[in-house]
């Protein structure tokens, strides 16, 4: 089963050092390696947003100032259970410490 | 949340044990123990910050602990260096090579492979692969005991067997991966899960001994699984590569095989038969529409590959290739050449990829018998119902008179039932190899004698020539004369194989010189003769109460070799058990504190000393 995997920001959320960038690097090669990391990446916050309604459709320029936090990452995954899924993502924050991830099934 | 960990991180700490102990069996119970000192603790005391490490400490506690008792017991451990405690990078390589030993049979090497590295149960194994728990624990336990009594190290294998020992694993991650592909569909998610399981060995190995032929079959494996979506309809049934859905191909699993070709690649050398099998994957994964297949590659490509695994599977999948490449007749000009191997007689494949090549030459009727008894042969229901499907696509032709099948159901009609039963052996199978709808009018002598030479030219003289009387007869009975024309009864010879005398000479033990003359006076089942024990033993009378007797050079060696015993185990084994690994009372010599001899342990000691087997001696 697929899940995807994404993490949240806001503000306060501090950016990224060097330690991070080294123990999540180390973290992406390992679940790749095994084939359970299928796709990664992070996401530029601002972004393009299109909407429809009836015959129009609309772009609009991010950023959206309205959402207090954003998509600033995501993974895609491949596991055997739920559960490992949860472990992963305890994993995860335990690297990039203080914040949100919000995970959904891919089906 | 546990059970997660312990799947993630098995492989590791067994491996890091197994260096320690020497043991697989006591590295695992010692990786057990700290599970279950989770299961007790983490509920309560929350789950530790790395649940990895908090489970290798545990169990490395207990496995020197252990050690620890055995030195004060037992001066003579000196295995131990202090360099050997840490571990290495490559412990879960030597861990793989271990459960994938070529002295294990296939189906322990692969359920150790999966408890020991992939962190399965005994009961999902068992769920797996349709089996019972006992099944596999059995399976598993006797592993470990044919590793321990044959002094299967922790080493990397040598040089000189290297290649060989990897094909090993390579064989073992790829038979998991198949029994989970072959399960596309279903209810239970835990045979498909072997797939993932195989992905994940696979990714394993690939990233500790990155060669040529471990990247090759993990592309394979990345980019079939890259079809599972697409290759069952709604309601289960098979859909053909050519009619699938390529946009439902997973473009994730595919590009993380095109990785591992490249890798491949870039290493070199001369392609391995997984390595040219992933490229003919390749092929299939970089056409965009059926019409695209690039046939003419992928037909050079089982070139080599037939030239590397000749086996007759491969040379039918090289018909299909061939057939696509180069037209239907060359296809099936290689596919008829297979009808006559033994291996293929009951392979639904074989009439399946003939008939599709003689509807496309125009030959229907053929065409439609075919897709026929490719349906009877396939144990698939969503297979057979496929082809029965297209058969009853192709109109029939006109009336044929009398068939085969029916013919061969009236002719045993009414007959005794033994003698139904024996002529229904012989022709069911006329009838399986030829095809049930086949006029009865158009069987010729050639096929029939085609049939029977595949089917029997190896049996016995006298299975041979009662296979013919059962023919002969259904052809009188059809006043079809002519059909057994081709045959030629044999000559039976008076009597049956000789067994090999058991060799005597001084450098043998006792043990050895006493089973193998017991085994070859008393013709008595192996496994009866292993489970002799010592107060069964009528010396005297040269038998034994479970009905085994013996002769004068067996009566010379029991009296030494029971010596003071009055009980336990006949045939002990070499060493006595771990204190973990304690076996039933019954199999423990109250003497000697050693175990009953097991049957693998017989057969390779057997082996060795003779190149026989244990059954060549009755």
């Amino acid at each position: 089963m697929r899940y995807l995997l994404m993490s949240l920001a806001d503000e306060n959320t501090p950016a990224p050092d060097e330690k991070l960038f080294a123990e999540m690097g180390a973290y992406i090669q390992e679940m790749s390696a095994k084939g359970i990391l299928l796709a990664t990446g992070g996401l530029e916050p601002g972004g393009v947003r299109m909407t429809s309604a009836g015959s129009e459709i609309t772009v609009t320029d991010g950023p959206f100032t309205e959402a207090k936090e954003a998509v600033v990452g995501f993974a895609l995954v491949e596991v055997r259970s739920e559960e490992e899924m949860l472990e992963l993502a305890r994993r995860f924050r335990r690297i990039v410490g203080d914040g949100v991830s919000e995970i959904r099934r891919v089906l | 949340m546990i059970d997660a960990v312990w799947k993630l991180e098995s492989a590791k700490i067994i491996a890091a044990l197994t260096r320690l102990v020497r043991d697989v069996g006591l590295a695992e119970e010692f990786a057990q123990d700290a599970l279950v000192a989770a299961m007790e603790q983490w509920p309560a005391e929350g789950v530790p910050d790395n649940p990895g490490a908090w489970l290798m400490s545990v169990a490395r506690r207990r496995a020197v602990d252990h050690i620890r008792r055995e030195r004060r017991h037992d001066r003579l451990a000196q295995d131990l260096r202090p360099h050997d405690e840490e571990p290495r990078q490559d412990d879960t390589l030597r861990l793989m090579f271990l459960s994938c030993h070529p002295v294990l049979p296939p189906p322990a090497r692969v359920a150790l492979t999966l408890k020991l590295l992939g962190g399965l149960s005994t009961a999902e194994i068992a769920r797996a692969f349709l089996t019972g728990e006992q099944v596999v624990a059995r399976r598993i336990a006797d592993a470990k005991r044919t590793l321990a009594d044959n002094r299967v190290g922790f080493d990397l294998p040598e040089a000189s067997e290297a290649a060989g020992r990897l094909a090993s694993v390579l064989e073992v991650i790829y038979l998991i991966f198949n029994e989970g592909y072959a399960a596309a569909s279903g209810d239970d998610l835990m045979r498909p899960g072997l797939t993932l399981e195989a992905l994940r060995l696979g990714g394993m190995l690939a990233d500790l001994a990155p060669q040529s032929e471990v990247l090759g079959l993990l592309a394979l494996m990345e980019i079939q699984t890259s079809r599972s979506d697409a290759r069952t309809g709604p309601s289960g049934e098979p859909i053909p590569l050519h009619e699938q859905n390529r946009g439902r191909w997973d473009q994730l699993r595919i590009r993380r095989g095109f990785t591992a070709m490249l890798r491949a690649r870039e290493l070199g050398g001369p392609p391995g038969p997984y390595l040219v099998q992933a490229a003919i994957a390749v092929c299939h994964a970089q056409a965009r529409t059926a019409g695209e297949t690039d046939w003419a590659q992928i037909a050079a490509l089982y070139e080599i590959l037939v030239r590397l695994t000749p086996t007759p599977v491969v040379r039918l999948n090289q018909a299909v290739a061939l057939g696509m490449a180069h037209g239907p007749q060359a296809g099936l000009d290689l596919a008829d050449g297979l009808t006559t191997d033994p291996a293929l007689q009951n392979y639904h494949l074989l009439p399946g990829v003939r008939a599709d090549l003689l509807l496309r030459l125009g030959r229907p009727d053929e065409a439609r018998r075919e897709f026929l008894r490719a349906a009877l042969l396939a144990d698939n229901a969503a297979e057979r119902a496929f082809l029965e499907r297209r058969a009853a696509a192709i109109p029939p032709g006109e009336d044929a008179g009398v068939l085969l099948g029916p013919a061969v159901d009236a002719f045993l009609t009414g007959r005794a039932p033994s003698t139904a039963r024996s002529y229904g052996q012989t022709l069911h199978r006329l009838r399986l190899a030829l095809g049930a709808h086949t006029p009865l009018a158009t069987v010729t002598a050639a096929e029939v004698s085609r049939v029977v030479t595949t089917a029997w030219g190896d049996a016995a003289a006298r299975t041979w020539n009662r296979h013919l009387a059962a023919i002969g007869s259904f052809a009188t009975w059809a006043e079809l004369p002519g059909l057994t024309g081709d045959l030629a009864r044999r000559a039976e010879p008076p009597s049956a194989r000789r067994p090999v005398v058991p060799p005597e000479h001084p450098g043998l033990s006792l043990r050895e010189r006493a089973l193998w003359s017991l085994l070859y006076e008393s013709s008595a089942p192996i496994s009866r003769v292993l489970a002799l024990n010592v107060d069964d033993l009528d010396l005297d009378d040269r038998r034994a109460r479970n009905g085994v007797s013996w002769r004068s050079r067996t009566a010379r060696l029991l009296p030494e070799l029971v010596g003071d015993r009055t009980r336990g185990p006949l045939f002990l084994s070499d060493r006595r058990p771990a204190p973990a690994r304690r076996p039933a009372d019954d199999d423990l010599c109250p003497h000697t504190g050693r175990r009953r001899l097991s049957y693998e342990r017989a057969e390779y000691l057997f082996k060795q000393a003779t190149g026989h087997t244990l059954r060549d001696l009755r």
